[in-house]
This record gives structure tokens, sequence and C-alpha cells, in this order.
């Protein structure tokens, strides 16, 4: 298949682990890294309902001169043809629009704050907006380059989880990597998740290509977290709600990508995965 | 419990899902509301600043006070808000014809905040173009909050319109036609009803916040038959001075642009050039409403010279605020520069013929006015609506419909886009409902694609070939290599008939010596329209469709035409 990653190039030495970040995951998914390097401070991206307007902090803009050269030789040293994104539409003059017809977007954990900060701080407002909307999958990658050989996947039995799961499965396949399931049992039992994918067909490819499924009781959320591999992808369902509810419930996405510093592969309630 | 929530369900679906009328008169009145509230909280702040900055306007150090507000106006938008300057009633329209208009919800108010600075400050531009952007962003994000479709989306878009229109001019048709005639561009059925029930709600709302508002009040013109005559005259020079004003205000934008200098330099050096030219001639400055009631009620002082001499200056005023980093409209200075070519007419009328028993001064002001805002905008029918009722002078309805019908079609052949449509014309992007362009800028090449075609091996045998071709009815088939299943080119069944006709040769040819490798091809990434071209310039009729060097599908001229058809009737349905 012709899927396609979009990168927000970003020509610093961060910005250089990221997008190496992008083009392994690229290579092991068989899938085409799309480089966009901004000429503006901004973008636009219009989603089916919304359109997240995404401000980018100067580093983006580092160099000019050299951003392409500098993509370029990171496609050529993971042995991948360039392809980069010019956008065809501008909203204002200075504010393209950047295409959604995408199969995966790759962001830092913030596209708004400076590389300094980000490390493993929380994910930033224009990222969540963009998890919220988007059609695709978000690779938000580790801090430093760090290929991954198995993947995990955090199924909590949501709509979004078993998406999650479903795009677990597919990356497994396509990968030939091993996958794990990680279950957090807050108000069922074993039963009722094996139930579940029973009844979404998942159980055979389950079967086929999961070794293990790990069900641990509420309290130990931490230990899970802890027993997740540090070079595993792991593939998550974001919830979605609003800024209240993160506030008055918090946000398990919030806890894991501030814990754990593997990739995260995070499917959004638009994202629609097939198998 | 169950009752409650079944019965619940049951009236949304009735009232709601079976028809969406309901909905969005409710939803467009509550867009009205808020945008005309919008709109006054802008009116009456600027009134306040510029009441407050008016004892301080005739100091020598006050030519800076517009260089302050655009360097103010135009940090936030720069820096803070993060949105480019300038009117964005293109931005609008952009929305409208190719996302549906979605719209930022800062833009929801980032345009009052630097438009009140600008203004406020003294800039010459109006504030109606920045709550036109509020008012539809607001209507963009309950249709957003709401959930609703893209033509709901739409209609909700011009609700916020129309009720910032008609609250900040207290004019309700004249909301109405602009969101219909500038915004949505298109007279539906569907979109009138909510669009003039959130028009006289943004009204009302102007009217009870601010009671007995008329924003320019005159005596009752006696126009007469003979003005006729030189309403046409006034109808050409107004259209004249339309050209000018669009082509001054585009160039003085792309100097700016174009000079190296910071965005903070260009909004020093345009606003201390306005407060330059507003030491000499106050006209100039802010909005200029009560120059435009002084000129409409006849007492406007200034002699034939001077006013011919302020008409180039608010122009250049004008274009110096909005094009070196200010914020606002160009509705009002429209209005200010109409007001002054109508009264510099008027007083070449009587010099010229001293006996001509002509209607007053502040009736060829309103003409004037007329006759710009049909030029610029080249919407007669705003023109004519928004004068009549900010005036209240229908006596004046025959000669104001002659100028407007003549401006606006002299503007329009000398300069065929208008102010607000020229930037996405030239990006072509101006894609109005049932066009063409339109149709084919929503059509998505990824649903036109035909797949399921069988490929073939390079290496295939001619003679296997064959023997596919029989249980096949496909005309074309990709040829891709084996190992990397990349595409390598089409065999046509057209271009094989020599070989398929000699069974000599069945055994002797492989398919890489005989595939078509200079067919073009489309990727996922062209338009449609750039793919039409390819197809119409090398006289095809099927384009396989490449990405990564892998065959995705074909894409045919019937298939087009099919889909081409379908979106047709949907976007010229009353529905």
């Amino acid at each position: 298949m012709n899927y396609k990653l979009l990168h927000i190039f970003r020509n610093t030495p961060f910005g250089r682990e990221t997008f190496l970040q992008s083009l392994y995951f690229c290579k092991i998914i068989n899938a085409f890294p799309v480089a966009y390097i901004p000429k503006n401070d901004k973008f636009l991206m219009y989603f089916s309902n919304d359109a997240v307007q995404v401000d980018l902090d100067h580093s983006y803009l580092t160099s000019p001169d050299t951003a392409k050269g500098h993509a370029e030789d990171l496609f050529k040293e993971m042995q991948i043809k360039p392809m980069f994104y010019e956008p065809k539409n501008y909203t204002a003059s200075t504010l393209p629009d950047i295409s959604t017809n995408f199969d995966y977007l790759c962001c830092p954990r913030s596209v708004s704050d400076l590389s300094s900060k980000i490390g493993l701080g929380h994910i930033g407002p224009k990222v969540r907006r963009m998890i919220k909307h988007s059609p695709f999958p978000i690779l938000i990658t580790s801090p430093v380059f760090k290929p991954w050989k198995s993947i995990s996947v955090f199924f909590g039995g949501s709509k979004n989880a078993l998406n999650a799961l479903k795009l677990g499965l597919k990356i497994a396949i396509s990968s030939g990597f091993g996958l794990k399931i990680y279950t957090l049992l807050e108000k069922q039992d074993k039963a009722y998740y094996k139930d579940l994918i029973q009844k979404e067909g998942l159980a055979e490819p389950v079967k086929q290509l999961s070794g293990h499924w790990h069900f641990y009781e509420k309290k130990d959320f931490n230990t899970m977290l802890y027993d997740v591999p540090h070079d595993s992808l792991i593939v998550l369902g974001a919830y979605g709600h609003g800024i209240i509810k993160d506030i008055l419930l918090g946000s398990k996405m919030e806890q894991i990508q501030s814990t754990v510093t593997n990739n995260l592969l995070i499917t959004g309630p638009y994202c629609s995965v097939k198998l | 419990m169950s009752k409650i929530k079944h019965f619940y369900k049951n009236l949304y679906r009735r009232l709601f899902q079976l028809d969406d009328r309901l909905l969005l008169i409710i939803a467009g009145s509550i867009a009205g509301i808020c945008s005309g509230l919008a709109a006054v909280a802008l009116r009456l702040s600027l009134e306040s600043v510029l009441e407050i900055l008016h004892p301080f306007r005739h100091y020598g150090w006050a030519f800076i006070l517009p260089a302050v507000g655009a360097l103010l106006s135009s940090f936030y938008l720069e820096k803070i808000a993060r949105e480019g300057a300038g009117h964005g009633v293109p931005e609008v329209i952009y929305s409208v014809s190719r996302y549906g208009g979605i719209l930022r919800f800062r833009s929801s108010y980032s345009r009052l905040i630097s438009s009140f600075l600008t203004i406020g400050s003294g800039g010459s531009a109006g504030p109606e173009a920045p709550v036109v952007m509020s008012g539809s962003a607001i209507g963009s994000n309950i249709a957003k909050f709401l959930g609703l479709n893209d033509r709901q989306r739409i209609t909700l878009v011009g609700c916020g319109t129309a009720g910032a229109i008609a609250s900040i001019f207290n004019a309700p048709i004249a909301g109405m036609v602009f969101a219909i005639e500038v915004i949505l561009g298109e007279w539906k059925f569907v979109n009138i009803i909510p669009i003039a029930i959130a028009a006289v709600a943004g009204a009302q709302v102007s009217h009870a916040i601010i009671p007995d508002q008329v924003i320019f009040n005159h005596l009752p013109f006696q126009v007469g038959g003979a003005d006729i005559l030189p309403s046409l005259g006034l109808a050409v020079v107004a259209a004249m001075v339309s050209v000018l004003f669009t082509k001054v205000l585009r160039q003085t934008g792309k100097i700016a642009k174009k000079s190296s200098l910071p965005f903070w330099a260009r909004a020093i050096i345009g606003g201390s050039t306005v407060g330059i030219i507003g030491m000499f001639m106050p006209v100039v400055l802010a909005e200029g409403y009560h120059s435009i009631q002084s000129m409409i009620s006849g007492t406007f002082s200034m002699g034939m010279f001077f006013v011919f001499l302020a008409v180039f200056a608010k122009i250049f005023a004008t274009a110096m605020t909005l094009g070196w980093g200010g914020s606002g409209g160009i509705f009002a200075p429209c209005l200010v520069i109409g007001s002054l070519t109508g009264v510099l007419f008027h007083k070449m009328l009587i010099i010229l013929v001293p006996s001509f028993g002509c209607a007053s001064e502040g009736a060829y002001a309103l003409l004037g006015m007329t006759g710009l805002v049909s030029g610029v905008m080249q919407a007669p029918l705003t023109g004519i609506f928004l004068i009549v009722e900010i005036t209240g002078g229908y006596e004046t309805i025959l000669p104001l419909i002659v100028v407007s019908s003549i401006s606006s079609t002299m503007s329009h052949y000398i300069e065929p886009a208008s102010f607000y449509f020229k930037e996405l014309i030239e990006r072509g992007q101006f894609l109005r409902p049932g066009t063409d362009a339109r149709i084919l800028s929503d059509l998505n090449i990824r649903e036109l694609i035909e797949t399921g075609f069988v490929k073939v091996s390079e290496n295939m045998v001619f003679r296997k070939f064959i023997e596919l071709l029989k249980t096949s009815d496909q005309n074309f088939f990709p040829v891709i290599e084996d190992g990397t299943q990349e595409y390598k080119g089409v065999i046509q069944i057209s271009t094989i008939r020599k070989f398929a006709l000699d069974p000599g040769m069945y055994d002797m040819v492989f398919l890489n010596q005989i595939m078509d490798t200079n067919v073009l091809t489309a990727s996922l990434e062209n338009d449609l329209q750039e793919v039409l071209d390819m197809m119409d310039i090398n006289h095809m009729d099927s384009m396989p469709v490449v990405e990564n060097n892998r065959f995705v599908g074909m894409i045919s001229k019937t298939r087009i035409l099919d889909l081409y058809r379908r979106e047709l009737i949907m976007q010229t349905s009353d529905h």
C-alpha cells in the first residue's frame, strides 16, 4: 500500500532525532515519509469539522538554506527516496494550508514550545487538537532516535482502543515485530475484554500475532508502564474528551506520555483503521 | 426516564433531522445575536476611544497616534493572535468556497481587537470588514459546536456576516444582501430565511443597546428627473475612482510586502504617514463617519480644490493604513471617498451649469457613496440597500440604482475582479458554487480512481498475456516489476494489435518489450484540473495514477463526468 507519513521538518539536532524516528517508522512499516520544510512560522490544517492553526516556534525556521540538504542527507542515511511537501493553497499569504490527505503525521510532544522544554513534558494544545480531529494516527516520537523492536498496544476497551488494537495488528503484520497487549482492569474483568475483541472479529488476528496479553489491576498502572519494553512502539487510543474532563478526571494519554520515553502512536476519535 | 429520553429523541428528530430549516433558523439567530453584540462592542469602543483622543489631535506630536495604533495592532496580530493583517473578507470567502466555511475560533475576536487599535488611533480604515470576519467565525464555530455539515455551516457563516453588518449599520437588508451577494455568492431559498432572521436579530441587538440610532441624519432630499443625467456622469466618475482606489490599495500592499522591513517598521511608517496627512486634512483619519454626516447634511465646508485633494489623500491614507500593517476594512473608506466624490461632482456641476436645478450636495454625496461601494465591491445590490438603509433616503432610490448599476458595470469592465475577489482569483481560489472550477476542486481524485485492475509482470511472455486477455474486459494492463512491484508502464489493447494478430510472436515477445512507457501518469497530489488538462493536451480518455512508483488505479473521463454531474446537481439544487 502507498501509506504516507507527513513530517514537519525542524533543522536542529532535536529535529534530526525526530525525523530519523519518522524515517525509521516508515522503513519498518513500508510507508513513504514526506517532509515539509516550513517557510512560515505557522500553518493551517483543515479537518472535517475544525481548522487547526499550528504556530511553530522559531527553531522550525532555523537555517532555511541548509534545511533541505540536511533532510536529504537523512533520507539517504536511511536509504529512502527523498520526498518533500509543498503547500498548494494558502488561507492568507503567510498561512499555508497543509493537506490532511496523509496516513500518518509525526509530531513532537508539542509543536509550539522551544525544544529545550520538550522532552517529556505535556502534550501541547495543538497536538491535542490534531489528535482529536485527525483522520490519521499521530506518531509522537521519543526525544532521541530510538529504534523500536516490538509493538505494545494499550487496550482499554473503548472505540478508540479498538482502533489502536487494529493499528497495532496492522503494524505487526507489516513490520513482522511481536505485539503485546496491555489492559488495565478498571471496571470489567478479563472475559469482558476477550469477548469484546471476539465480537469485533479481532480474536483470530490477536491470537496469531500477539504472544502476550497482560492484565493489570487498576492500582498497578505504573507497574504496567514499567513492564512495557523500553524499545517498544506504544499504540494507544486517545479518549478525545475536552479540557474540563481532563482537569477533573485526568488524562490517561497524558499520564502515559509523561511517564514513558517510548515512541507513541495515537489514534483519535475520528481516526478510522481498517485491517 | 426512558420515556422522557424517547420523547426528546423523537422531538429532536422531528424538528431538526427531518428538516434542518428550523435548526438553521435557531442557530442562525444565535449567530446573528452574537455577531451583533461583537459589532456593537467594536462600535461603542471605537466611539469612546475616538472621543478620548479627540482633544489631542491638534498637538504637533499627534501624528504619531496612528503609528502607535498600527504598531500595537500589527504586534497583536503577528505575535499574539498570529494572524496576517488585512481585512479578512477574502479569507472568509476562501473558507466558504474551499473548506465548507471552517474558520478558526480566534478569528471571532482577533480582528476586532486589531482594528480597534488601528481605527481608534486614527488609522484610515473601517470597522465593517473586521466585524464580518468576526461574525463569520462566530457562525462557523456555532456550527462546529453543533456538529453541523458543510452546507449548514456555510449558511451559519452567512448568518454571522449578515448579523454583523446589520448590527454595525443598523441595516438588516444590507446585511442580508451583503452576506448572500459577496460572501456566499448564491441565492438559495434554504439560505435566505436563516440569513434574513440573523440580520434582523443583529439589527435588533444593535437597536436594543443603542436606541434611536440613525447613522447619518439628513433632511429629505428633493431629487427630480433632472438629476438622472448628472447621475450618469457621477457613476462614471465613481467607477474611475473605484478602480483607482482598488489599484492603489493593491499596489501599496505589494510594495510593503516586497520591502525587507520588519512588520513593526512598516506599521510605524504607514501609521506616521497617515498621521502626517491627517494633521493637514483630518477628513482622512479613522472611519470618517463625522465627515460623511456633514457632507450629507450639506454642512461640509471644504472648497472644491481641497475636496479634490481629500479624495486622493483618503485613498492614499487608506492604502498606507491597510497595506502597511494596520487592520480594518474598506467599507467606511469607500463611503468617505464616495461622498467626497459626490460633493466634488456637485460643486463642479454648479460651476459648469450654474442654472441647473439639481438636488442638494448631500444627495450627491449619497449617490457618490453608492457609486464607490458598488464599484469597489462590484456588489450593486449591497451598495443600493446599504445607502438607502443607513440614510433612510428612499427618495433617491432611482438615481441610486442608476449610479450603482453603471459604476459596478464600468468598474467590472476596467477591473474584472472586485477588491475582495482579486487576490483569490489571482491564486486560482475564487470558487463560486456551481462553477466548473468549484466542482472540480470539490471532487477528490481519490474517489475518482478506478481500482481492481489486474496487473501483469514485465517478464510475462506474450502468449500468457493473450490467455489472460481472453478472460478479461480491461483495456489497460499496468505492468509492474516482479520484485519491487514498481510501476513500469502500461499495455494498451489498441497498441498491441499487430502482435496479437501474429501468433508467431506469442512466444518471442515479453511484455517489457511492447509495453508503453511514455504514457503520462497522474499522482494523488494532482488537482483534478491538472489531470484533465493533461488528458486534453494528450488526447487521452484514461490515465494511470501512480504514487511512489506504485500503480494505484486508473482515472477516466467517463468516471469524472459521472461524479461531475452528481456534484453539479448537489451544488445547484435548492436543498
